[in-house]
């Protein structure tokens, strides 16, 4: 079973220029959208969310990377999640990306295919989110968290402790596999 | 050439065996240093990985301007380390509460007296340390608590446990980060405002931001505790202290102030006389048992 948790915060801004989208079937699919560099991001975010709900959003991961290439900004920055039977694929550009929490550790998510185990914790965000965390404070309030909403709200205090959450937009989403 | 017709045939001999002596004791010296070497592999870091680490433990349990010492630390005995692990706690009894003092002894007695702990059984440590506060309930009826944090360490693991705003501080790569979470309203006020997409300026001034929504006296509290263990580092630094502490000295002044290659004595003492040398009038009472992660080939 998965268990997930999306937070969106415009961070005192006056609009809110990232995207997330959680796609359910056939697989899950997190993907997360940055547009703080871009001139026209609202555009951007709804193709980047255009073509993942339609039929080529269910592709594999490396043909949508293609379509994304060929289709969005080059200053465009995402993460796309797809959580398969045994692993997770991810695929990103820029400096949105995915930290895993196992046995422990935190380390960060690697392109590609990754084997997962169970109780394996993820939480994918853009780098306006990890700026205020580290990685032994996300790490421990993924191990004490019992779900994934007690998690987000867990690394959302320790931003607001240094920013209040004037600190501009914010996206995660936090990921948690059930044995 | 050497001419060595003037020593006698046995002389020769006796050098001879004496040399021949020397070779073998000097290569069965280098087979067993090679030996050695190659079976502990020393200079890898694979086998660093498989020496576990120890802790090298010391504290401080200082009195501020207050009255009384409500603070009350606890550490398991040391030679039972190898296979229980270590656990150390600081309990601060609740400021404007009645018997802080009293209360802050009972937990850490309690917890002495419930040692050894399983290092795989968080839920029914944290059973234990909601049992302790239940008992607290029982004779105060909430006129009376306090905070508790306690961590269990046994080889490279670290469990911990925390109840109300004390603080359970990991150094690593020259960078503190409070581990647990206080558990004070600030923490409902920040959810509320976050899922409202509305900025948390307002959760810090409101004046109950600080007071506690979980302590040891609370009945059926409710204990922050990893379910999952946090894998430790060599020369990781753990502190686990009174907010007396980090009042007078914020995460960072601690990072400044201590050098890394103290053992745990010199960096509780560096801590104690920072803390102490802000001569703060309203200084409340400091206590931090300080463990430093070490490995040893021996």
């Amino acid at each position: 079973m998965i268990e997930y948790y999306t937070f969106k915060h415009r961070g005192a801004d006056e609009e809110y220029r990232d995207e997330v989208f959680l796609r359910l079937v056939p697989n899950l699919t997190v993907a997360i959208f940055n547009g703080s560099k871009l001139d026209s991001p609202k555009s951007q975010a709804l193709l980047f969310s255009e073509i993942l709900s339609s039929d080529e959003g269910s592709k594999g991961i490396d043909y949508l990377n293609g379509v994304f290439d060929e289709c969005l900004d080059e200053e465009s920055e995402y993460l796309i999640l797809r959580v398969e039977s045994k692993g997770i694929e991810s695929i990103r550009r820029g400096s949105v990306c995915a930290k895993i929490v196992r046995y422990g550790q935190i380390s960060l998510l690697p392109n590609g295919y990754f084997g997962l185990s169970s109780d394996d914790r993820i939480v994918c965000a853009t780098s306006n989110f990890f700026k205020y965390l580290n990685d032994e404070g996300i790490l421990a309030d993924a191990l004490v968290a019992g779900t994934c909403d007690d998690w987000m709200n867990m690394m959302v205090r320790r931003i607001s402790d240094q920013t209040q959450l004037k600190c501009g937009n914010l996206s995660a989403v936090t990921l948690k596999l059930n044995s | 050439m050497y001419d060595f017709s003037l020593l006698t045939d046995e002389t020769v001999r006796a050098i001879i065996i004496g040399l021949i002596l020397f070779a073998v004791a000097f290569v069965s010296f280098v087979v067993v240093a090679l030996f050695t070497l190659f079976k502990t592999n020393i200079y890898t870091t694979r086998h660093k990985e498989k020496i576990n680490l120890f802790c090298d433990v010391a504290y401080f349990h200082e009195k501020g301007k207050r009255e009384d010492q409500e603070d009350s630390i606890y550490i398991s005995p040391m030679d039972k380390l190898e296979h229980t692990g270590l656990v150390a706690a600081c309990s601060d009894g609740m400021g404007g509460l009645l018997n802080g003092e009293v209360v802050s002894k009972f937990v850490t007695d309690s917890l002495r007296e419930h040692y050894p702990y399983q290092f795989d059984a968080q839920a029914d440590n944290a059973a234990i340390i909601t049992d302790i506060s239940n008992q607290v309930y029982e004779q105060y009826h909430l006129g009376a608590g306090a905070t508790l944090v306690m961590v269990h360490i046994l080889d490279d693991y670290m469990n911990f446990y925390s109840l109300g705003d004390s603080n359970i501080i990991l150094i690593r790569n020259n960078r503190a980060t409070l581990l647990n979470q206080k558990q004070n309203y600030v923490t409902l006020m920040i959810r509320k405002l976050a899922e409202g997409g509305l900025d948390t300026t307002d959760a810090y001034k409101d004046s109950r931001a600080k007071g506690l929504i979980d302590f040891v006296g609370n009945l059926n509290c409710k204990v922050q505790m990893t379910t999952r263990p946090l894998r430790l580092i060599e020369n990781d630094i753990i502190i686990v202290s009174s907010d007396g502490v980090t009042d007078s000295m914020p995460l960072n002044r601690i990072v400044n102030h201590i050098h890394f290659d103290q053992n745990a004595t010199g960096i509780a003492r560096t801590i104690k006389y920072g803390v102490r040398s802000r001569k703060n009038p309203r200084q409340d009472n400091y206590s931090a048992v300080v463990i430093k992660m070490k490995r040893s080939f021996i």
